[in-house]
């Protein structure tokens, strides 16, 4: 049966900022739509109205040319309309299959019998019995989606489903898409990057600071026309100019680093060998879960090892804690800004005040010099255009873009000799992804040396001037950037070789 | 002293008619918390079931109303609880601790009038079995009906836990409430409910203190137990059976250090007393090292306040 889904004239207003201005859209069966537009140009709040989960000031919206009403996610699931959160809304320690029958008032059985056809029909794997707190990200998505499944969704939202995913994962991903939309479903993706609009979509909606801003076919539409209309001005694009370094002064320097972990669920590090000159950018890749995490605890010095295996300006630093590591003038951007980068329940000065050096004088006697602290953090959120000026703000209410100016700028603002960052653009707009990419750029001919570990190969290609991949614990050759290719990446990450 | 088998019988019989109190504590707070509420009430909640059932065994005369009145006095001070806790979003922690001073003022005031009337002797099941069965006899027979419950109680809870809808909900709701509320189930609902049977259960093991155990009401007579129940809990890592094997252990080294510090070895007994509530916690620690179990049977809200977000 055909579904048409029409939004007319909806409006949001929060506090302080139209988050859907008379947004008006119509989506038919058959078809995959993009929904692109940064963070906070209205696109989350246009699809919380359609999941019930939040009430529209103003408008309508019409399923088969009949209003509906969507007060609660009940009302959503009532009128078939699935939603995948970008969060999942899952029980960790419950197993699959509990997860999947808490939502459904069928029986045990019959749930099993039906569950087992959906993972057969689009070639799932997934056990059903082990906790959800054992699965890839990109499992629990799977889960989450045949949740939506069950309920014989006609319309099924996905709200930037692949930030948490790795290419793999994200190309499966794109063909059960693909083969729900054959089988009559209409789906609505959300996302802000332009590639996958391009390679899975049929039509997209543009939309800027609450307004839908342009419709039009895919075929119609390239990167940079996508991009410009999203941020609504022109981008340059940025290269690197790739140097060569090989005459310049050794900064950092691995010899057989092994790594062995108590823990089932971490990945052991194998004969660990790397060097890095001065002003030289390294990049690290690799599908995620093949030792990153590990790898970047290392460098930080979350994970201590032997003094020897880890020598940094000639200086042995494998037993030395973070703190210690960046009085040596390293510094750390982890991967998962709000649970390990900042304290998300903090003001910006506080967080800023966290990393705190013998030199920077933040403590007195024990106690908190305030005003210095605050002086200090005026200048990071100045010199790295983060969007506020009050340091008084928790951080919990920056967005993840301005979130990351935050955390680079505390880490650089000290002029450290070499940047250690994990995913520093994930989840971001392609506003603050540019900003974060010339801020890597700019240290690195400030002379500054950087690791960059990274699942976007794309950033990789674009910021490294070598760069090798890891996988399974174990690193590959170093290559230079410019004899790289996303196909000799792609081959490396997936455990095969070149010569 | 001797040691022969029919000796045995019997100090095995003393040993669990002694972890019955735990065993119902333990198993109630098991339920409350695994839908993720901490409620350190459960002193509170013990000692005015046991003043409760006692008082109105003395003016009914009729220790079924006694018992039903007891569990009835731990779910009232458990709705306290819920009301605080879930209505008007207090701290888990701090409610649960003056719970636990308002039970032990309250039932002291009650208990007045109360203190030196004599208990009346509670039914005791399959008496003539216990007499003619050798050592058996002693450990099987002639107990109350609540032991009998309360020994069949964790494993009904394991069961009710993981393989009824029900548990399944609870379990949900301790792990993530915000999860379970985005999918519809009413998490107040199942928090309140989890509470009040907490409350319920805490009352009965208060009632087996004052009409079976030591059949009169004594002052401050839960002497502690309630916070060996509440350890037990987390020591046995959530797990019903783990709560059981924990109670056994402790009502086990209470007993037979009693022994012990009878016969007079030159052991301090301070440090024989000291000896249950250590031995316990070791044993507890060591049976539950996995620490893949753990985390699934940890509730992961426990203690967090939850409130729907609008």
């Amino acid at each position: 049966m055909n579904t048409k889904l029409k939004v007319s004239e909806i409006s949001k207003i929060y506090p302080g900022c139209i988050a859907n201005d008379r947004v008006s859209l119509e989506f038919g069966s058959g078809k995959i739509y993009a929904l692109l537009g940064e963070n906070g140009a209205g696109k989350s709040t246009l699809v919380k109205i359609l999941s019930g989960v939040v009430k529209p000031d103003a408008g309508e919206v019409f399923l088969n040319n009949e209003s509906i009403k969507l007060n609660s996610p009940l009302d959503a699931k009532k009128n078939n309309i699935g939603m995948v959160f970008q969060h999942f809304n899952l029980f960790e320690t419950l197993s699959v299959f509990e997860n999947l029958s808490i939502d459904s008032d069928k029986k045990d059985k019959e749930l099993k019998v039906l569950v087992n056809d959906i993972l057969k029909k689009y070639n799932f794997k997934i056990d059903l019995d082990i906790p959800v707190l054992n699965l890839s990200a990109g499992q629990k998505q799977k889960v989450e989606i045949i949740r939506c499944l069950i309920r014989n969704p006609k319309v099924l939202i996905m709200d930037e489903p692949t930030s948490v995913l790795t290419e793999q994962e994200t190309d499966d991903l794109f063909i059960s898409l693909k083969q729900f939309s054959k089988d009559g479903i209409l789906i609505i993706y959300i996302t802000h990057k332009l590639k996958e609009v391009l390679s899975l979509c049929d039509e997209v909606a543009v939309m800027r600071k609450g307004k839908v801003v342009s419709v039009s076919n895919t075929i119609d539409e390239k990167i940079e026309s996508l991009a410009n209309k999203m941020v609504g001005e022109n981008l340059n694009t940025i290269k690197k100019k790739i140097n060569n370094f090989k005459n310049n002064e050794e900064i950092l320097k691995i010899s057989n680093l092994n790594f062995k972990s108590d823990d089932p669920y971490e990945t052991n590090l194998n004969n660990l060998n790397l060097s890095l000159k001065k002003g030289e950018c390294l990049g690290i890749a690799g599908i995620s879960g093949n030792g990153q995490n590990e790898l970047f605890q290392i460098l930080s010095g979350e994970i201590i090892t032997e003094g020897t295996s880890i020598m940094f300006r000639n200086k042995e630093i494998g037993k030395l804690n973070p703190r210690e590591r960046r009085e040596y003038l390293m510094a750390f951007s982890p991967e998962d800004r709000i649970s390990q980068a900042a304290v998300p329940e903090l003001k910006i000065y506080e967080n800023v005040a966290l990393n705190n050096f013998k030199s920077s004088n933040f403590f007195e006697k024990g106690l908190v010099n305030e005003k210095k602290i605050k002086e200090h953090s005026k200048k990071i959120l100045s010199n790295f255009s983060v969007n506020t000026d009050n340091v008084e703000l928790k951080s919990q209410f920056l967005s993840g873009g301005n979130l990351q100016k935050l955390i680079i700028g505390r880490e650089l603002i000290t002029s450290p000799e070499l940047l250690v960052c994990f995913n520093p653009t994930w989840g971001l707009d392609v506003g603050a992804i540019n900003y974060i990419h010339e801020t890597l750029i700019q240290i690195n001919e400030q002379g500054k040396s950087s690791i960059l570990i990274s699942t976007d190969n794309d950033e990789l290609l674009k910021l490294s001037d070598r760069i090798c991949v890891i996988y399974k614990g174990k690193l590959s050759k170093i290559m230079n950037a410019d004899t790289v290719t996303a196909e000799k990446l792609g081959i490396l990450m997936g455990g095969g070789s070149i010569d | 002293m001797s040691f022969d088998l029919n000796f045995i019988g019997i100090l095995i019989g003393a040993i669990m008619a002694s972890s019955v109190p735990l065993i119902l504590a333990a198993s109630g707070e098991l339920i409350t918390e695994r839908s993720g509420v901490l409620n350190l009430g459960v002193e509170g909640m013990m000692i005015i079931g046991a003043i409760s059932g006692f008082a109105l065994m003395v003016v009914t005369d009729n220790l079924f109303f006694a018992v039903i009145g007891s569990m009835l006095s731990g779910l009232i001070l458990s709705l306290i609880f819920g009301l605080l806790t879930q209505s008007l979003l207090t701290n888990h922690v701090a409610t649960g601790l003056a719970l636990t001073i308002f039970g032990i003022g309250m039932s002291a005031m009650i208990g007045k009038n109360f203190v030196g009337i004599p208990g009346k002797e509670f039914p005791l099941l399959f008496l003539n079995l216990k007499e003619s069965t050798p050592f058996l006899g002693p450990i099987f027979f002639g107990h109350s009906i609540i032991l009998y419950f309360a020994f069949g109680l964790p494993f009904l809870t394991n069961y009710f836990l993981k393989k009824t809808k029900t548990g399944l909900i609870i379990r949900a709701v301790g792990d993530s409430p915000s999860s379970a509320s985005n999918q519809g189930i009413n998490v107040k609902l199942v928090r309140y409910s989890c509470i009040l049977y907490g409350g319920a259960m805490c009352g009965l093991a208060g009632a087996y203190l004052s009409l079976i155990y030591t059949p009169q009401w004594i002052e401050n007579m839960t002497g502690g137990r309630g916070w060996i129940a509440l350890a037990l809990v987390v020591f046995a890592t959530w797990s019903p059976i783990k709560v059981l094997i924990g109670a056994l252990i402790f009502g086990g080294i209470t007993i037979s250090q009693l022994h012990m510090q009878a016969v007079g070895l030159r052991i301090p007994v301070q440090l024989l007393s000291a000896l249950p509530y250590i031995m316990t916690i070791i044993v507890l620690v060591v049976i539950s090292r996995d620490s893949r179990k753990i985390k699934l049977n940890t509730p992961t809200s426990l203690g967090q306040i939850f409130y729907k977000e609008k």
